[in-house]
């Protein structure tokens, strides 16, 4: 008989079992609580069985549209403008320059401030009166903004935020992927004369697809779930103009103990996610090229 | 199959592990003999530890009890409090913010405290301010008993108004004299501009609840309770509202949303000359208010009187606590004379509930700002508590988010911001509270 401790992967599983154990306890079990609690109203005392309720009155909701609105305007914007902008930079620090990883460096830092002392720096750097931003604008001449009281501005305001962090975990994914790109297939659309634009186009973009292509689904998560900047900077104000989606469950769930509500606004959310994940990955087979296979 | 050595040996290096850092430890610090209670609070260092030192003398008192307080930071205390009520885990005793109370009361959350109440002799709810233990009955049923309590007055930059040439408002309102109007009149005497930039304001538009004082001096009123109906349209609250909009936009005598942002015209910083607030700001204001003179005066009456807003927040009992008598000494006691001294004429935290207290002299007497102390024990005799039920939260912020618009400039009309908000209110009302 062999001996288990023998096997490896009896010590794989034990290696992961702290993991295991926190997913199934902290992860999949409240998910599956959750999914439960959707179809019951509760209040963290009275627990009544409601079918679907929860989920027919969230589109006769008006903040659940505005808030939808509010976090798809964000998403669909700020994460393609992202994506760019990180792919810009890593293009740039991927140039054999004299003191490179300086810059890198410089780069990345923003990417290490937390996101509540860099949502109360970008508080006054937005500030209508006295902020970084409207002195330069009216210094240039240009109209200034009341970026977080007006509620017209406010959106914009939450997306050149999200700009902030260009520089971090993306670009260093995407100038990994720059990095990972063969010298030969250069040379190669060197000899057969093609120009630089030329070599950005057809040979740096469609072998940096797989890293654009992670980089979009995470980013897309990742927007849909804003929270920490709105909390803290306008508390979803002015007149919800930054009602974002995880701040109208948080409302529900904590401050109005409609846990059931809330419950289904998780789930509403997730199938969001998860159809538009889909759609991404249906989508990737048109342009997204992996080097020795097919899409 | 059978586990290696080196297999239990990994396995027993994580249980000891598990076991010293503190997993499987049930340590609860709870003398022997002695019934234990915890008591949750918030506060900054400085009053938590006034908190501790009073909880300290209480167990110096009462040897067969041994209470311990711990405090949850401000920002996430109804969170974990709501938390730890659902998961049945709360603390025997536990301070409530007012705002929530209605709410988690309704739920029955909270003891009943009236049998205990009833069978102490030494309680006695005549030496509390009515309006003290208002906030507390829960369809008459006692279910708290009110710390951290108060109602709002006026507070006033001295060395302004003299300057200014501005006869000083407490003196107005001895008088009978100290209005809305003049009110107006002064914040526009006391805000200048240079070179077309702000350099002080009169005032500030008053936040929640301070608000609702504003209203009621004009006849208005947010809601009513009995009726679960909004109030807004009433011509009192539409008053009210286009008096402080136009305060902003028409007198600009107080900064916009913009100019206010990050704390940009504070009282304490010399550049505003009045605000409307509780007495807890006492304790900031002397401390970092210097370079001028200062004070309190009542708010100012406005065409329906002056009656301003009057809350409280609440010691609770909640339902899962094993010895509620123990904790019921320990409530009557943090509302005690020998507590309420230290609380509330000692270090000012907030107006005191009791009145043998807020009328001594050890309250009222002091050298340094505020002087006229009686401005607050007025504003407790005359105001009258918030209109907060059940659904408070939910139809709060739905005002609030379309009263935005009013005091950014977007519009202009009280009217037809507050007509929106009162069909907003008057739906979430008429709704299932639980969907």
């Amino acid at each position: 008989m062999k001996r288990l401790a023998d096997r490896p992967a009896f010590w794989g599983w034990l290696f992961i079992t702290p993991w295991l154990a926190g997913f199934l306890g902290f992860t999949a079990g409240p998910m599956l609580a959750s999914l439960w609690l959707s179809f019951y109203k509760y209040d963290l005392v009275n627990l009544e069985y409601v079918g679907l309720e929860n989920y027919r009155r969230l589109p006769l909701d008006p903040l659940f549209w505005k808030a939808l609105s509010n976090t798809f305007a964000y998403a669909f914007i700020s994460v393609p403008l992202g994506v760019a902008g990180s792919l810009m930079i890593a293009l740039l620090l991927n140039q054999k320059v004299r003191g490179i990883p300086l810059f890198r460096t410089l780069f990345y830092i923003p990417s290490l401030v937390p996101s509540v002392a860099a949502a109360i720096l970008w508080q006054w750097v937005f500030n209508a009166e006295n902020g970084a931003l409207n002195l330069g604008l009216g210094f240039l001449g240009l109209p200034t903004p009341q970026w977080l009281q007006d509620e017209r501005f406010t959106l914009p305001a939450f997306v050149l935020m999200s700009l902030w962090g260009v520089g971090g975990a993306r670009m260093v994914i995407f100038l990994a992927g720059l990095q990972g790109i063969s010298e030969t297939y250069y040379e190669a659309a060197r000899l057969d004369g093609a120009s630089h634009r030329q070599q950005f186009w057809h040979v740096t973009l469609p072998l940096l697809s797989p890293v654009m292509f992670f980089n979009l689904v995470l980013g897309l998560i990742g927007a849909f779930q804003i929270f920490t900047q709105a909390y803290i900077m306008t508390g979803g104000g002015p007149n919800n103009a930054s009602l974002f989606y995880a701040i109208y469950l948080f409302r529900t769930a904590f401050e109005q103990f409609k846990l059931g509500k809330a419950s289904a606004l998780a789930w509403v959310l997730f199938a969001i996610l998860l159809v538009f994940t889909l759609i991404q990955f249906r989508a990737s087979k048109k342009w997204v090229h992996y080097e020795g296979g097919e899409a | 199959m059978v586990l290696g050595r080196r297999a239990f040996a990994l396995i027993g290096l994580l249980v000891v592990g598990m076991a010293t850092t503190g997993c499987f430890s049930r340590a609860t610090g709870c003398p022997e003999g002695k019934t234990c209670l915890r008591y949750m609070a918030w506060g900054n260092p400085q009053q938590f530890e006034v908190e501790r030192q009073i909880v300290k003398r209480f167990n110096e008192q009462n040897p067969d009890l041994h209470v311990t307080v711990f405090s949850v930071p401000g920002t996430s205390y109804a969170q974990k409090q709501i938390m730890m009520l659902g998961s049945r885990t709360a603390p025997d005793v536990m301070r409530v913010d007012h705002y929530f109370f209605p709410n988690l009361a309704a739920k029955g959350h909270f003891t009943d405290l009236t049998p205990y109440a009833k069978a102490d002799p030494s309680f006695d709810p005549d030496v509390y301010f009515p309006t003290a233990l208002e906030e507390c009955y829960v369809e008459g049923k006692l279910m708290a008993l009110n710390v951290l309590f108060g109602g709002i007055a006026m507070y006033y930059n001295k060395t302004m108004f003299r300057e200014a040439g501005l006869e000083d408002p407490w003196e107005l309102h001895q008088r009978g004299q100290w209005t809305w109007a003049r009110f107006r009149q002064s914040a526009i005497a006391l805000t200048q501009f240079e070179g077309g930039r702000p350099k002080r304001f009169g005032t500030t538009v008053p936040q929640l609840p301070a608000i609702i004082a504003c209203l009621r001096g004009f006849g208005g009123e947010m809601i009513d309770l009995d009726a679960n109906r909004s109030l807004l349209d009433q011509p009192g609250t539409v008053a009210a509202y286009q008096f402080l909009a136009d305060l902003v936009w028409v007198d600009r005598a107080a900064p916009t949303p913009a100019q206010g942002a990050n704390f940009a015209f504070t009282f304490e910083s010399g550049k505003v000359g009045m605000v409307l607030d509780f007495m807890g700001m006492i304790p900031r204001y002397r401390e970092v208010a210097k370079g001028f003179d200062w004070d309190v005066a009542p708010i100012p009456k406005g065409p329906a009187g002056g009656r301003t807003v009057i809350k409280g927040n609440q010691l609770v009992i909640p339902k899962n606590c094993k010895n509620p008598e123990a904790a019921w000494r320990f409530v009557k006691y943090m509302a005690s004379q020998e507590t309420e001294r230290v609380l509330y004429a000692q270090i000012r935290r907030c107006f005191p509930t009791r009145k043998d207290v807020a009328y001594s002299p050890e309250y009222l007497q002091t050298d340094q700002p505020p002087y006229q102390l009686q401005a607050f024990v007025e504003s407790v005799e005359n105001g009258r508590i918030l209109p907060i039920n059940e659904r408070w939260i939910e139809w709060i912020n739905a005002l609030q988010m379309e009263t935005d618009n009013l005091f950014a400039g977007r519009e202009r009309d009280a009217s037809v911001v507050l007509s929106r908000a009162r069909d907003k209110i008057n739906t979430i009302l008429s709704e299932d509270p639980g969907l």
